[in-house]
């Protein structure tokens, strides 16, 4: 059949897809094309919502760039973003790990802890929020009753300079270990049952087992469940806005909540676009990085 | 094909106290949550009573007052929001999801990397514009405008969801369609739609969950008529004084649908939540 009939059903194929795919991406570029075109254009005016004069001004276009240079609390909270991270993305990957190993086995008990584990991460964000502000709170929670039954004088741990970020990161790790514990189990299942019994018959331990056969082979697996969890980290809202407000002073205050605040709390959206233009940057190379990892822009075939 | 692996067999006592050391962990990892749950049944007196009694005299009074007061009209908005966004996404992405995974262009590797980005930019970089561009268009504190810009993320995660899915449908079955002398329309009208209907389900439940789950955007873009039930909790935190018992049990009325439906989908939850970076 290489007919011109099979030349024109061709392209009546190709007019079909085209149209099937033209309202998506016709969507698509009108609701974040775009809109990232305008929050580039505007990161070049020093636009303050108080002064409408500031809208369209482009006289000096890299005014906002130059304050992300010079601006040390915007530094700051890139230090304190990076702390958040790589804490979450480290507790979150061991957690879930140890979860997934300890749950990796076939009966009907561990078959529903599995769905019982994964409460707190389909749990609303602000509810997750409000959770942790009633476990933060030392008149009505349990955690500080505990602590004063024991006789320990522990300080409300949100607006403690000290403990501030550890409390937030304690509550994000919750929130999100069962990511981690899902992607490890996926990848878990994925294992060649030749793999494991070839080693048990060489007489490898339980422990040998894990760290030379299970552990290589689930790699890939943990790396991309961190990036993905190192790209959501970078988004920390409700659990900063709920429970400290990015105090007490800026500690923490992440680069993603400074920017809200600058445009905002200050009406500085010109500065607050450049921060997130960085912010956009730096998810956009990152996702790119999984794309390449997965191997998602090699499926032409 | 590997052998999928079967389940590790350690010795009875070892697995005994595997699953004991699973409960154990799962009860503390809940415990939060249980809470939170208990909280919205008590009355202000019983919140703040330590050690707590665990037979506590249980009062429906919070959500009684939640229900009479302005926090109905924010759920209900939260309802209608959640439901036309995950609709109007479904209708839009669904023909591009089939014709992605039908249709192998040179263009899909930029394709993909766009949606991925579009679903994980971080919410304030739409913000900033919607914000301003809302102002002069007057969507702002509108439903609609919580619809479209819900679109951003709900309009990938369709495209995402379903293509995969769309990938393991053997082309063979629209291909005797065809031959048989449909056209491509009904092809899919009538052979792929119809198969769908698992996948279309999952998708749906996860667009409805970000819809509903959002508190940034309806941060930003709501103040008091278009306002969504998130938003509306936390006010009972800033303007009335901590009403601890209504905090719970907003908190509360939040969660419930979304234990529900995510139980239902609970094997597609990776999948939405990293677009089928793992086939699992």
């Amino acid at each position: 059949m290489k007919s011109s009939a099979a030349g024109g059903f061709r392209r009546s194929q190709h007019r079909f897809f085209a149209l099937c795919v033209a309202p998506s991406l016709a969507v698509l570029a009108l609701i974040t094309l775009l809109p990232s075109l305008y929050l580039l254009a505007t990161s070049f005016t020093p636009l303050n919502l108080t002064r409408p004069e500031t809208q369209w001004d482009f006289s000096q276009p890299f005014v906002s760039y130059g304050q992300l240079v010079s601006d040390s609390r915007l530094h700051n909270s890139v230090w304190v973003q990076i702390k958040l991270s790589f804490w979450t993305v480290v507790l979150q990957l061991l957690i879930g790990l140890g979860l997934a190993l300890l749950l990796n086995m076939r009966t009907r008990l561990l078959d529903a802890l599995r769905t019982v584990f994964l409460i707190p991460m389909v749990l609303p964000p602000i509810v997750v929020a409000i959770i942790w502000k009633v476990i933060y709170t030392p008149d009505i929670s349990p955690m500080h009753g505990i602590f004063r039954a024991l006789g320990w004088n522990v300080p409300a741990l949100i607006t403690d300079p000290d403990w501030a970020l550890t409390s937030i990161i304690i509550a994000d790790t919750w929130e999100w270990f069962p990511f981690t514990m899902l992607m490890v189990l996926a990848g878990l299942q994925m294992m060649p049952q030749e793999l494991l019994d070839a080693a048990k018959v060489d007489g490898a331990t339980p422990w040998q087992l894990t760290r030379y056969i299970t552990l290589p082979f689930i790699k890939g697996v943990l790396l991309v469940a961190g990036l993905f969890r190192l790209i959501d980290s970078i988004k920390a809202f409700p659990l900063i806005f709920i429970l400290t407000d990015g105090g007490p002073g800026n500690l923490t205050e992440v680069t993603n909540y400074y920017s809200y605040l600058q445009a905002f709390n200050f009406s500085y959206l010109g500065f607050s676009s450049a921060i997130t233009i960085a912010l956009l940057a730096a998810t956009i190379v990152l996702s790119w990085v999984i794309v390449r990892m997965v191997g998602w822009g090699a499926a032409v075939d | 094909m590997t052998r999928k692996a079967r389940p590790r067999r350690g010795t009875r006592r070892d697995r005994i106290a595997m699953q004991a050391l699973a409960v154990l962990l799962a009860l503390l990892a809940l415990s939060p949550f249980l809470w939170l749950l208990l909280m919205s049944f008590k009355t202000n007196a019983e919140i703040f009573r330590f050690p707590p009694r665990l037979l506590f005299d249980a009062t429906l009074a919070n959500y009684a007052a939640l229900w009479t007061s302005e926090f109905r009209n924010s759920f209900a908005n939260s309802l209608i929001v959640g439901v036309v966004s995950t609709t109007l996404s479904l209708v839009i992405g669904v023909p591009a999801a089939y014709a992605l995974s039908r249709w192998t262009t040179r263009a899909s590797g930029t394709i993909t990397l766009w949606i991925l980005a579009s679903r994980m930019a971080p919410p304030i970089a739409f913000t900033i514009p919607y914000f301003l561009v809302y102002r002069h268009l007057e969507l702002l504190d509108t439903l609609t405008g919580l619809i479209i810009i819900y679109l951003t993320f709900n309009l990938s995660l369709v495209i995402w969801m379903m293509r995969p899915f769309y990938d393991q449908l053997p082309r063979s079955l629209e291909e005797a369609a065809w031959i048989d002398g449909a056209t491509m329309w009904q092809g899919f009208r009538r052979i792929i739609l119809p198969l769908s209907g698992p996948g279309l389900a999952a998708t749906a439940i996860l667009c409805f969950l970000f819809a509903w789950n959002d508190f940034f955007f309806a941060l930003i873009l709501t103040r008091t008529e278009a306002m969504t039930a998130p938003v509306a909790v936390v006010n009972f935190m800033n303007y009335e004084g901590w009403e601890w018992g209504r905090i719970a049990a907003g908190g509360t009325m939040i969660m419930l649908p979304v234990l529900v439906f995510s139980f239902v989908v609970r094997r597609y939850l990776v999948h939405g939540l990293t677009g089928g970076a793992l086939k699992g």
